[in-house]
């Protein structure tokens, strides 16, 4: 069977590995975002520390030559702004929505400036070697194993990280600690728990995320930058976080359908199937919106998301 | 289902028997012998702004005793507590624990010392296990294990006549289950002295009995307990040493001689007088003892009528076909659903006539704030009828109600009564924004609204540059007066004032009292909800006690006298009452 | 108050003026580890951006719809709202205006075209907001999440919009059809600017007039400002936080409509001026005073043409502008812990801030008082 020309099963297998590619940042992403949430930080920043990220990371890589130091870099980055982050909302109890936009834009300034000063009017694209890794057996998997377990380590990386978080809020000390910040800090605190300290690790990881997604957009993925690149992904990956109700596991599940959803607007153009893809396009945020809508009442927001803490200050 | 089951078995667990079968010592009798104190407190001060919460505090705690720390909100109890426990540092004053002076820098740092603490709003996570809760800023290794802990905390669990899984979550547990735990947490972490805050307050009559049977207990295996109460029943069932606190100083102090003593109704005596300033001397408060005596402005004091006798109280202005022309606002049945940390009402029925002041005594948080709201149109109803002049106003909200002549002054004047930041202009016509004179429904009348402004500052001479001023920048008592001024222009039919004398100067208090009184004299209702008893006593016609979410006696003025109404407030039983002269 | 000579209204302007220019220090630092002398930067930017006719024309037509959109946003920040979703309500608003004003030029009067093209422009806004509208008054989603990927779903329905539906059959690019240059907006006599300069500048004293005179204006400000306190005054809450989105939302519609009448003519598949961003900054600087707009769009403005005139003699790339707008953000969110520490409210926030002035916290997703704007201590009086 064929489709347009391409093998029908040739055709779907690019589209899930598409999809997956386009899941992968957004994982690492609302990974990220869901430790600082679950810890109280409700970071709009995540678009610029994404960016950031981004751009850093191609900047390293590109200097270098090793896709390493851009993964570092992007990391770098990240965990700088999320320090800021950390320091303005935390210890000077700033405002959580106009700190993280004032990252955003920042990010998307800072970003874009130094790569056309830098770079002028030229789009170079990063020479490094990422190279697909086939796991034996795996990938010999009809139709799923070339998209699944023939891709390159970071894709790799940010599905394992998927069940590195869970552990981490499920059975660290300091994951306990971040769930209780975020839901009661007076109880935290009364506890024993260092709350200011909790809050600015989470910050950091959150950070460390965002900036290792972009990272993973222009180093591994797309190996080039552009002028905000992320177009929006920091803050769907915000949205999939919510939807994904903070449980890793299921963060994962509502990436992986938004790149597929994301991927299959493409993939029906290649058919020549007459469907606008505006309207494929946009079913991932409709999706999340819908999501949100049925899922009010049910999930419960960290009582504390938003609100900054001081001792003695219920 | 599932976990009403658990529940059900919980609380079948939380009888005294089953709790404690194995040893159960004899709560009076036995006494460890003891030393020395394991804490003291020496001279503890702390200041909020400008309120001295504790002025000089003095207070030992000795293993194997239930210490309670008896008095009125806003004594210095919590405040006592919170010192000890590390979440404030006094001003002043030293703490020893084992003979060694300490500093108790934080929460961690109090645990660490041996010093637990179960605060009244429970610091349990709801969405983590009881387990989690458990280990909980415990210190140790990267990874929490779970698995060492549980067995501990399984026969904890058991130990504490508690029939739950150390998975469940504590959102499903009732709050007698969630309270047990918090002493399983603080024990947990080698707690040698365990303080509780008010752990009574969320209880029913039953877990009230074991919560004191446990904590007699744990007295017995040498722990210090600290009882903070301001119920007095259970501080004299259980404790072997009590401290009276008033306006932030100790004014009592009765030892385990006094407290084991024979004559229990001589020590309830002692403490009630000093709780709420009878006889005793206790600085420089108001004779309140003369306030039975003092001459009520009150002009309809003949029509006064014990109409039940020995029973209910009530009394009627005229006539009592049934319904009194005078009656103005009618609650038939009124019941609501309780929120976070307030008991929900319970099928509560009042009728308000004109003329009168209608005092509602109670301990903080026992439903009087909820009733205050119910009659003010901002809290809905899930039964009951809300009737004004015979009108159903049941559930149709605030501006329903303002309209028709309700009035109401919140006692959190800054988060709820006024917009701290906005000017006095504005928040004199907060309530009445949509009608003249301030405008015309759509259009503003600034002037209107700055001539009110000018008019009630002068009226109730209010201490302001001027009406441009933010409303948060004045002190209290100028608030109070401006909010209760705002009220008051809106002329209603029926005002309700919850604690409108707070945190004011005498002068300012009597003010505000004198006012309330005016308008009751003015033919228009006045509910008083007060925790002073001297100024409910002052000018109330019939005084409700409120307790736990019920109204539990009306008592008019003629017989209401201090020590009823303490006891009452206390969750006592009413006592005999003394034939007024 | 305690600045003797500075009138105390005027003390919130400090703070912003202060963060403005601690990250124009920022800024030229950073110019001069880039190796660009940032004394020339700024003194081209100045000259160019204040010295040329040029550049004060432009400075003037860049400032309408940024005076249209701040003062949307203005209202629903007031108000407690955070309307995230400026950029996709005005792109929808562009496109209805572009669409209705092709529809009608040439067979009605201009002014009526325009006037119909504007209220389509606002219709197409306010439709855009009223979903996260609906979705928090009826359901409780934070309109934080819902506005952001509303813009998501606006750019691909424009972009759909303008390919197929209504796209100009005549051409080949996405785009619906030219409104010829005589019969947009004129300019102001003597002026190369564009009338649309004098509509923002009546929006923004209608905004002023609403804050100051209207019982509709004092009720959403008292929303904002303490939630509690207009449950306890009787005010209809919910009512008055969709009135807030939707006004943002058809202000930020015929700031869309202000663009295609007066400069573009057309609506272009994936055009997005992206002010949504500026706007936040402007009307934080504002200290949320709609009057106070009105400088700092014009200086906001005047660094975009002014930059965008430096970039190619001096070599700066015009990204330096956004970069300085979120360093004066920064710096501002900065300024606003010190002013609160010396303020008489210092010790107790809970006055000041949004979420905390909340008093009720979510239990659900029904996130009611969750990270409600800054209205309180950003926000001057008008």
């Amino acid at each position: 069977m064929t489709a347009g020309g391409i093998p029908l099963a040739a055709f779907i297998t690019a589209m899930l590995a598409a999809g997956l590619v386009a899941a992968a940042p957004l994982v690492l992403a609302a990974l990220g975002e869901a430790v600082g949430e679950k810890s109280g930080l409700l970071n709009l920043g995540i678009e610029g520390m994404m960016l950031s990220g981004a751009f850093f990371g191609f900047y390293a890589a590109y200097q270098t030559g090793g896709a390493l130091w851009g993964v570092l870099a992007g990391i770098a980055v990240g965990l700088t702004l999320g320090l800021l982050f950390a320091v303005l909302t935390v210890s000077l109890r700033v405002d959580q929505v106009l700190v993280g936009l004032a990252i955003t834009i920042f990010g998307g300034g800072l970003t874009a400036f130094l790569y056309r000063d830098i770079f002028g009017g030229q789009n170079p694209s990063l020479s490094v070697d990422t190279p697909r890794i086939a796991i034996p057996a795996l990938s010999g998997i009809p139709i799923l194993g070339d998209a699944m377990f023939n891709q390159g380590l970071l894709f790799y990386l940010a599905f394992l990280l998927v069940s590195v978080f869970a552990f981490l809020l499920a059975r660290t000390r300091f994951g306990l600690q971040v769930r209780a910040v975020g839901e009661h800090p007076f109880a935290a605190d009364a506890s024993g728990v260092d709350v200011t300290r909790t809050r600015y690790l989470a910050a950091l990881i959150a950070g460390a995320m965002a900036g290792l997604a972009g990272a993973f957009l222009s180093v591994a993925d797309l190996k080039i930058f552009q002028v905000g690149m992320t177009v929006g992904t920091g803050f769907i990956a915000l949205a999939l976080t919510m939807v994904g109700g903070w449980n890793p596991y299921r963060i994962l599940l509502a990436s992986v359908l938004f790149g597929l959803l994301r991927s299959l607007g493409n993939g029906l153009q290649i058919l020549g199937i007459d469907v606008r893809t505006e309207f494929i396009t946009m079913l991932p945020y409709i999706g999340i919106m819908v999501a949100l809508a049925l899922l009010a009442g049910r999930t419960s927001l960290p009582a504390a998301l938003g609100v900054p803490y001081a001792r003695g200050r219920r | 289902m599932n976990r009403s089951g658990r529940r059900q078995t919980g609380d079948g667990q939380i009888t005294p028997a089953a709790a404690l079968s194995p040893h159960r010592p004899s709560p009076i009798t036995h006494h460890p012998v003891t030393r020395s104190p394991i804490v003291q407190m020496r001279d503890i001060s702390k200041r909020f702004g400008p309120v001295l919460a504790n002025d000089r505090i003095s207070l030992d705690l000795w293993p194997g005793e239930v210490h309670a720390v008896l008095g009125e909100n806003g004594a210095g109890k919590t405040t006592l507590m919170n010192v000890l426990a590390g979440m404030y540092q006094p001003d002043a004053g030293t703490i020893r624990i084992a003979g060694e002076e300490v500093q108790i820098t934080s929460p961690a740092d109090a645990l660490r010392r041996g010093i637990g603490t179960v605060y009244q709003h429970f610091t349990l996570v709801p969405n983590l296990s009881i387990l989690e809760n458990v280990v909980l800023g415990a210190e140790g290794g990267f990874l929490v294990d779970l698995g060492a802990a549980e067995a501990k905390v399984a026969s904890m669990l058991g130990e504490f006549g508690l029939d739950v899984s150390p998975q469940t979550e504590i959102r499903h547990l009732a709050l007698g289950q969630r309270q047990r735990i918090e002493i399983i947490k603080v024990l947990f972490r080698g707690t040698r002295v365990l303080l509780l805050d008010e752990p009574t307050s969320v209880l029913t009559p039953g877990e009230v009995t074991s919560l004191l049977e446990l904590l007699r207990r744990l007295r017995d295996q040498g722990v210090a307990v600290v009882l903070i109460t301001h119920k007095l029943g259970e501080a004299l069932a259980v404790s072997d040493r009590v401290t009276i606190l008033r306006g932030g100083r100790a004014v009592g102090d009765l030892g385990p001689d006094v407290m084991s003593g024979a004559n229990r109704e001589s020590v309830r005596q002692r403490i009630v007088e000093q709780m709420f300033g009878g006889s005793q001397p206790s600085g420089s408060h108001l004779p309140t003892a003369s306030a039975q005596n003092r001459v009520i402005p009150r002009n309809e004091e003949s029509r006064l009528q014990d109409v039940h006798g020995g029973g209910e109280l009530r009394f009627f202005a005229g006539a009592q076909n049934g319904m009194s022309p005078a009656e103005l606002l009618s609650l038939r049945g009124i019941s609501t659903s309780g929120d976070r940390g307030s008991p929900p009402l319970h099928d509560l029925s009042l009728d308000l006539n004109s003329g009168e002041v209608f005092g509602i005594a109670g301990v903080d948080g026992n439903g009087q704030k909820e009733l205050g709201e119910v009659i003010a149109g901002q809290r809905p109803v899930t039964s009951g009828k809300i009737l004004l002049n015979g009108v159903d106003i049941t559930n149709r909200g605030v501006a329903v109600a303002t309209r028709l002549g309700i009035g109401y002054v919140t006692d959190d004047r800054l988060h709820e009564g006024s917009v701290a930041g906005s000017s006095i202009t504005d928040n004199v016509a907060l309530k009445s924004i949509g009608r003249k004179p301030f405008s015309n429904g759509f259009w503003l009348n600034r002037r209107a609204m700055e001539e009110q402004a000018r008019r009630l500052i002068t009226e109730f001479d209010v201490k302001t540059p001027g009406p441009d001023t933010a409303i948060g920048t004045l002190s209290g008592g100028n608030i109070q007066k401006l909010l209760l001024a705002r009220e008051l222009a809106l002329e209603p039919k029926l005002l309700i004032c919850n604690k409108p004398t707070t945190g004011l100067d005498l002068r300012t208090a009597r003010f505000v009292i004198q006012s309330l009184r005016d308008q009751a004299d003015a033919g228009k209702v006045v509910v008083l909800i007060s925790s002073e008893l001297d100024e409910l006593l002052e000018i109330s016609d019939r005084i409700g006690v409120m307790y736990n979410g019920q109204l539990v006696a009306v008592i008019p003025r003629a017989a209401a006298d201090l020590e009823t109404i303490g006891n009452l407030m206390l969750g006592g039983t009413r006592r005999p009452r003394r034939v007024p002269a | 108050m305690r600045h003797g000579v500075f009138p105390a209204r005027f003390a919130p302007l400090l703070t912003s003026v202060a963060a403005i220019a601690a990250a124009m220090v920022l800024g030229g630092l950073f110019l001069a580890i880039r190796g660009k002398d940032p004394i020339a930067a700024y003194g081209m930017l100045a000259s160019r951006g204040l010295g040329t006719s040029y550049g004060i024309t432009e400075t003037l037509i860049r400032m309408a719809p940024l005076l249209i959109v701040s003062a949307g946003l203005l209202i629903s920040l007031r108000a407690g709202v955070w309307n995230i979703g400026i950029d996709g309500q005005l792109m929808v608003g562009a496109l209805f205006a572009g669409v209705a004003a092709a529809a009608v030029a040439g067979q009605i009067a201009n002014p009526l075209m325009w006037v119909i093209a504007a209220l389509a422009g606002m219709g197409g806004g306010l439709l855009w907001a009223l979903v996260p509208g609906i979705l928090r008054v009826r359901w409780g989603l934070n309109e934080i999440i819902t506005t952001l990927m509303m813009n998501y779903v606006a750019l691909n329905v424009t972009s759909w919009l303008v390919k197929g539906p209504v796209k100009d059959p005549s051409v080949v690019p996405p785009q619906t059809v030219l409104i010829p240059r005589e019969m947009r907006l004129p300019a102001i006599p003597e002026t190369g600017v564009h009338v649309g300069l004098v509509v923002g500048l009546i929006v923004v004293v209608l905004v002023t007039i609403l804050f100051r005179h209207t019982v509709i204006g004092f009720m959403l400000d008292v929303v904002g400002r303490n939630r509690q306190a207009a449950i306890h005054a009787g005010m209809p809450v919910n009512r008055l936080t969709l009135v807030a989105l939707l006004a943002s939302g058809a202000l930020a519609g015929l700031a869309g409509a202000n663009d295609i009448l007066g400069v573009k003519g057309l609506f272009q598949g994936n055009w997005n001026p992206g002010y949504g961003f500026a706007a936040f900054a402007l009307v934080y600087l504002a200290r949320l005073n709609s009057l106070w707009i009105i400088p700092f769009a014009y200086f906001l403005s005047f660094l975009a043409i002014g930059g965008e005139m430096m970039a190619r003699p001096l070599g700066i790339p015009t990204y330096f502008v956004e970069m300085l707008e979120g360093l004066m953000l920064i710096c501002f969110a900065v300024a606003t812990y010190f002013e609160r520490m010396r303020s008489p409210f210092g010790h107790q926030e809970e006055v000041e801030t949004g979420p905390a002035n909340a008093g009720e916290a979510p239990e659900a997703l029904v996130g009611e008082p969750l990270l409600e704007p800054v209205a309180q201590p950003t926000g001057g009086r008008p």
